[in-house]
C-alpha cells in the first residue's frame, strides 16, 4: 500500500513536470511569436553547455576563409588552422577573427583591421548572428564593391565551414544595422553567395 | 480508480493544451495574412504611359559613401550627376523628375524608396560611384535587385502552393514578419524582369558612350532597391577608390557623360512603354 502510494506520488510528480514544461513551452511559443526573440535567445544562451567536449579544445581544425584577391574583384579561398571546439559558436568566432587578421598569402581582408568579433550565436534554424565592434562600420567608407566583399566574406566564411550555419545576420555592437555603408541590406538573414568567389 | 480518473483528466488537459497551441498558431497565421495588404504587385505597363522618374543620388550628409585618395566623396559625385540627369530629362522628355535629395543632406534608405512610392515612380534609378579595397579596381556596372534567388524562390513557390489546409503547416515555422517578406518578394518579382532590362540598356550606354570598363549587370540585395514598387536599378559608375577614375569622376565633362549615358539607356527603356 505504502509502495503504491509512493509510486503514485512519483508518477504525479512526473505529470507535474510535464505540465510545467508544457506551460513553459507555450510561454516560449508566445514569446517567439510576439517578438520575444531576444529573450528567447538570452534564455537559450544561458542554458548550461554540455560537458565533456572540453578535452578536444587543444585540437586544431582546418577552415576556409574568403578573402579579396589583389588581382580581381572576387573572393578567393584560403585555408587556415584554428583551434577546434567546444561549440560551433566558438569556432565561428575564431574564423571571423582570422578573417579580420587577414591573409597569409598576399590577399586583402575585406574587413577593417581594428574590427573585433564580439559574439557569434547560432540558432537551431541555422541562422548565425555575428556581432562585431563598431569599427566594422566606422573604420571604412564602403563603396558597393567593398561592401559586397565585406558582407559576403563574413557570410560565406561562416556558411562554408559550418553545416549548422545556413544564413547569417551581421550585428554591430549587439544591434541590427541597415547596411555597413549604405548598400547591402542587412535586415534579413543573408545566404552565402558563391558567385562572388573565384573558381 | 482515482488514479485512472486523474490520468483521464490529465490526458484531457494535454489535449486541451495541444489544441490551444494549435489554435494559437492558426490565429497568428490568419492575423498575419489579414494584416499585411499585398503591395500593388502587378502594375501593368503594356500600353500605359510612364510619367514619373525618380532619381536617387546615393548617400548624403554624414553618410559620405566611398572616399577617394584625394578626398573626393561619393555623395558629392552622385548629387552632381543626378542634377545633370534631371536637367537632361526635363529638357527633352515629358517626364516628371523627382530627386530623393537635391542637396547634401541625410536621407534614410527606407525614405528613398518611400519617396519613389509616394510619387508613384514609374522607374527608379539610384546613382553611385564605386569603391573597393583594391586600388586598381575600375569600371562601371549596373545592379538590380536580387531576392537571394534559390531559397526565396522556393519559399515563394511554397507559399503559392500551400493553400487552405496545408498553409498552417508551412506557416508554423515562420513568423508574421516572414509572411510580409514573402508578399514583398512577390511584389518585387513583378518588376525584376523590367529592372534587368533597364539595367542592360543603361549598362550598354555606359560601355559605349562613357567608355568605362564593362563590369556587366549584376544582382545584389541592395537596401535602396528593396522597397521600390517599380522597375529599379542602381548604377555604379567608375571607382572613386581608383586614383585615375577618381580624377575623372570630379570632372564636369565626365559627369555630363555619365548623365548622358544613363539618359540614353533610360529613354530607350521608356520608349518601350510609350
Amino acid at each position: 500500500m505504502e509502495m503504491e502510494k509512493e509510486a503514485t506520488k512519483s508518477k504525479s510528480a512526473k505529470w507535474w513536470v510535464i505540465g510545467i514544461l508544457t506551460v513553459l513551452l507555450i510561454f516560449l511559443v508566445v514569446l517567439f511569436f510576439t517578438g520575444g526573440e531576444k529573450i528567447k535567445r538570452f534564455a537559450e544562451q544561458n542554458l548550461p553547455q554540455p560537458e565533456g567536449q572540453v578535452s578536444e579544445e587543444a585540437e586544431s581544425k582546418t577552415v576556409t576563409l574568403f578573402l579579396l584577391s589583389a588581382s580581381d574583384d572576387l573572393l578567393h579561398k584560403e585555408k587556415r588552422q584554428i583551434i577546434s571546439g567546444p561549440s560551433v559558436e566558438d569556432e565561428a568566432g575564431r574564423v571571423l577573427s582570422e578573417l579580420i587578421r587577414g591573409s597569409e598569402e598576399n590577399m586583402i581582408s575585406p574587413l577593417p583591421q581594428r574590427t573585433q568579433v564580439r559574439q557569434v550565436y547560432v540558432t537551431k534554424e541555422g541562422i548565425a548572428y555575428a556581432d562585431f565592434s563598431r569599427a566594422l562600420v566606422e573604420d571604412f567608407a564602403y563603396g558597393s564593391s567593398a561592401e559586397l566583399s565585406a558582407v559576403y566574406a563574413i557570410v560565406n566564411s561562416l556558411a562554408y565551414n559550418f553545416k549548422a550555419i545556413k544564413k547569417v545576420v551581421i550585428l554591430v555592437e549587439g544591434g541590427e544595422k541597415d547596411t555597413l555603408g549604405g548598400h547591402v541590406d542587412l535586415s534579413r538573414p543573408l545566404s552565402p553567395n558563391y558567385r562572388l568567389v573565384a573558381e | 480508480m482515482k488514479l485512472k480518473n486523474k490520468n483521464i483528466i490529465r490526458s484531457g488537459g494535454r489535449l486541451v493544451l495541444t489544441a490551444a497551441v494549435f489554435l494559437f498558431l492558426v490565429s497568428f497565421v490568419s492575423f498575419g495574412a489579414g494584416k499585411s495588404s499585398p503591395v500593388e504587385a502587378g502594375r501593368v505597363y503594356g500600353g500605359q504611359q510612364m510619367r514619373t522618374v525618380v532619381i536617387d543620388p546615393g548617400h548624403g550628409g554624414i553618410e559620405t559613401g566611398a572616399k577617394g585618395k584625394s578626398g573626393t566623396m561619393e555623395k558629392d559625385v552622385t548629387l552632381a550627376v543626378a542634377l545633370k540627369l534631371k536637367a537632361r530629362i526635363e529638357s527633352s522628355m515629358s517626364y516628371e523628375v523627382v530627386l530623393t535629395r537635391d542637396r547634401d543632406i541625410d536621407v534614410p534608405i527606407e525614405m528613398r524608396a518611400a519617396i519613389a512610392n509616394n510619387n508613384k515612380a514609374d522607374v527608379f534609378v539610384s546613382i553611385h560611384a564605386n569603391g573597393s579595397k583594391r586600388e586598381t579596381a575600375s569600371g562601371s556596372e549596373t545592379f538590380f535587385m536580387s531576392l537571394n534567388a534559390t531559397d526565396e524562390e522556393t519559399r515563394r513557390l511554397a507559399y503559392l502552393e500551400n493553400r487552405g489546409s496545408e498553409i498552417k503547416d508551412s506557416m508554423a515555422t515562420s513568423s508574421e514578419d516572414e509572411l510580409e517578406m514573402i508578399l514583398w518578394d512577390m511584389a518585387q518579382t513583378a518588376f525584376i524582369k523590367q529592372s534587368s532590362r533597364l539595367a542592360e540598356m543603361i549598362q550598354a550606354e555606359l560601355n559605349g558612350l562613357l567608355g568605362t570598363r564593362n563590369r556587366g549587370i549584376k544582382q545584389a540585395p541592395f537596401k535602396v532597391l528593396c522597397g521600390v514598387a517599380a522597375p529599379a536599378v542602381l548604377v555604379e559608375v567608375a571607382f572613386i577608390s581608383n586614383p585615375e577614375e577618381e580624377k575623372k569622376l570630379t570632372s564636369d565633362r565626365f559627369q555630363e557623360g555619365i548623365a548622358s549615358a544613363i539618359y540614353n539607356g533610360l529613354s530607350r527603356f521608356l520608349r518601350l512603354y510609350e
